[in-house]
């Protein structure tokens, strides 16, 4: 009995050392000023702000949420630091010039070496390289599959989506789509995924299975050039940054058709969204502001002034 | 100098062969031709094209290769001037011919069939300096196709590639070899081509290519590729043709002759 609350007890403290308390915040990097905004998540107001490194770029945070991570590119670096504290912790090795990067459930970094045409993979704890793969040129945006067996890598100037298998670090699929690829996501049940082609001012949507493209739309602006891209928690909607149509744009899921597009700041690049998906964040990369978007009625509740060239944001949440 | 190649004129492309998933079933060889000076900056940036078309290749089974003017060549690449190039395409008018160099308005207006412009008009070129000079009366610039200190649209990034490879700046003539590389590469492995025509009506008709330049690309009925240009004061980059505020930055056809004339 009295070894059974004990162990009650001990399992309860174990769990909340694992998934530590999140703070609600918001981190955003900012390219030109070398610093991430520390925004509050209720008030909407910017607490803090943290010198982290030359160029951050990609941001991502742990699976249990104690350290966020940001692509600090001049510096071919990762500077990793607590989200409560708000101190940096450390740094490690990344490769040249790292730019996007996505976070494994299983804790490894996924990142793509823009100027060496590879994906590299890091165990953050440890900084050490648990494998590199041979890409195309300039590869850009990086997802992972929601069970973690695939994980998608964007190459700009080679035109493809690489589909690597984990954990053998593979390529098991080639997939020709538009112009200039940068970023793509999946489906939460992980068959399809989609992404946005930024020259070619295009969508598309791909199954996994076969590798086949299944539908794309061409977003018929010239100023519409895509970048970041999201899938609703409902699965019906997808949100995609406009770039220079300073919009976020809401497409079906199913037929890629514009439902509505949702004036936000200007060059909108970076795209994140809340884990009960009600809120969704973009940078603004010329207007220097992020906007905060309610997804229930798909309008924008705030604006909040950042640094200089806002990228990447995430939530601790 | 072009009887020489006479003998060598059919062109015909093997087809390509590959599914959607990238599963390739043989390796496609693509034989390009070069005829022009060889210590030029437009053969530099042409290396450098087929060697970023053979890293996509990699991943799709084709591989380009530069090789005398044969057969089986499917498209030449030339640094000749004007003359040279009306020459070329009456002696080759099966094959695709990339003009690198020549600027002339006449090689424009002449609209032959089979040659691609990859170097803006010198009336490009005017009209883009034009458009600069009625937003800044006093600023003298010069258009450029391309410049080494360009870092927009991943324009950086190509530079550092160009330069890490050759130990050369980027130039315009550079971009042209470069360029003309990709967008042929580019479509051959979007699209199953079975010779040159339908690529040539390909690229004349259905081409949106990314030339680190910030917007998609694609080429007029006179063969000349719409493309934004650079315009250069003392070795720096003042703007952008089409020139915002005096026409839409998007309007591509502002510069130069957009039609052949009837």
């Amino acid at each position: 009995m009295k070894l059974t609350s004990a162990a009650i007890l001990l399992a309860a403290l174990f769990t909340q050392t694992i998934l530590a308390q999140s703070t609600g915040r918001v981190f955003v990097t900012n390219e030109r000023s070398n610093t991430v905004s520390v925004i509050n998540g209720t008030t909407h107001q910017v607490e803090a702000t943290i010198a982290i490194g030359e160029r951050p770029r990609g941001i991502g945070i742990s699976p249990d949420g104690s350290e966020v991570y940001v692509a600090i590119s001049e510096e071919n670096k990762i500077a990793v630091f607590d989200p409560k504290s708000l101190k940096k912790l450390r740094t490690f090795n990344a490769g040249d010039d790292p730019e996007a990067f996505a976070v494994h459930p299983n804790g490894n970094i996924y990142i793509s070496n823009e100027d060496s045409a590879k994906g590299t993979v890091i165990n953050p704890r440890t900084g050490v390289i648990v494998a590199e793969i041979p890409v195309g040129i300039e590869p850009e945006g990086v997802a992972i599959s929601p069970d973690g067996t695939r994980v998608i890598i964007t190459s700009e100037s080679t035109n493809m989506l690489h589909v690597i298998a984990v954990p053998e670090h593979k390529i098991v699929a080639n997939i020709l789509v538009g112009a200039r690829p940068r970023a793509a996501t999946f489906t939460h049940d992980g068959k399809f995924s989609y992404a946005t082609a930024e020259i070619g001012g295009e969508v598309i949507k791909v199954e996994m299975a076969t590798g086949k493209i299944v539908q794309r739309i061409s977003l018929g602006d010239d100023k519409a050039k895509p970048k970041d891209i999201l899938l609703s928690k409902d699965g019906k909607h997808l949100y995609v940054a406009g770039g220079r149509l300073n919009q976020v744009m809401v497409l079906d899921s199913d037929s890629l058709a514009l439902i509505k597009g949702i004036p936000v700041g200007k060059r909108v690049w970076g795209l994140a969204m809340s884990k009960d998906g009600e809120r969704i964040y973009s940078s603004n990369g010329v207007s220097s502001d992020v906007s905060i978007i309610n997804t229930v009625n798909n309008t924008v509740i705030a604006t909040t002034k950042v640094g200089k060239f806002p990228w990447g944001i995430v939530i601790d949440d | 100098m072009l009887t020489k190649y006479r003998c060598y004129l059919l062109a015909l492309l093997s087809s390509v062969v590959f599914s959607a998933n990238g599963k390739t079933n043989h390796i496609n060889e693509v034989k390009l031709s070069f005829i022009g000076d060889k210590d030029s900056q437009a053969f530099m940036g042409l290396k450098q094209g087929i060697d970023e078309a053979n890293a996509q290749g990699l991943f799709l089974g084709q591989h380009y290769l530069l090789t005398k003017l044969t057969n089986s060549s499917t498209a030449i690449f030339t640094t000749v001037n004007a003359k040279h190039i009306a020459e070329l395409s009456k002696a080759y008018p099966n094959n695709v011919i990339f003009n690198l160099t020549a600027e002339d308005n006449d090689l424009r207006s002449d609209c032959l069939p089979n040659v691609l412009h990859m170097t803006p008009s010198q009336a490009m070129k005017e009209d883009a300096e034009n458009q600069w000079h009625k937003k800044y009366t006093n600023s003298l610039v010069k258009a450029q196709t391309w410049h080494y200190t360009f870092k927009k649209y991943a324009a950086g990034q190509l530079n550092s590639r160009f330069t890490r490879s050759t130990n050369y700046k980027m130039t315009d003539t550079a971009w042209a070899g470069w360029a003309s590389v990709k967008l042929l590469s580019d479509s051959i492995a979007r699209n199953e081509f079975t010779d040159t025509t339908s690529i040539l009506k390909f690229l004349k008709s259905d081409l949106a290519f990314d030339g680190q330049k910030g917007m998609s690309l694609s080429f007029r009925e006179t063969g000349q590729l719409r493309q934004p240009l650079l315009l250069i004061d003392n070795e720096k980059i003042a703007g952008e043709a089409p020139v915002r505020g005096v026409v839409n930055t998007t309007n591509l056809d502002s510069l130069g002759l957009t039609h052949c004339p009837k």
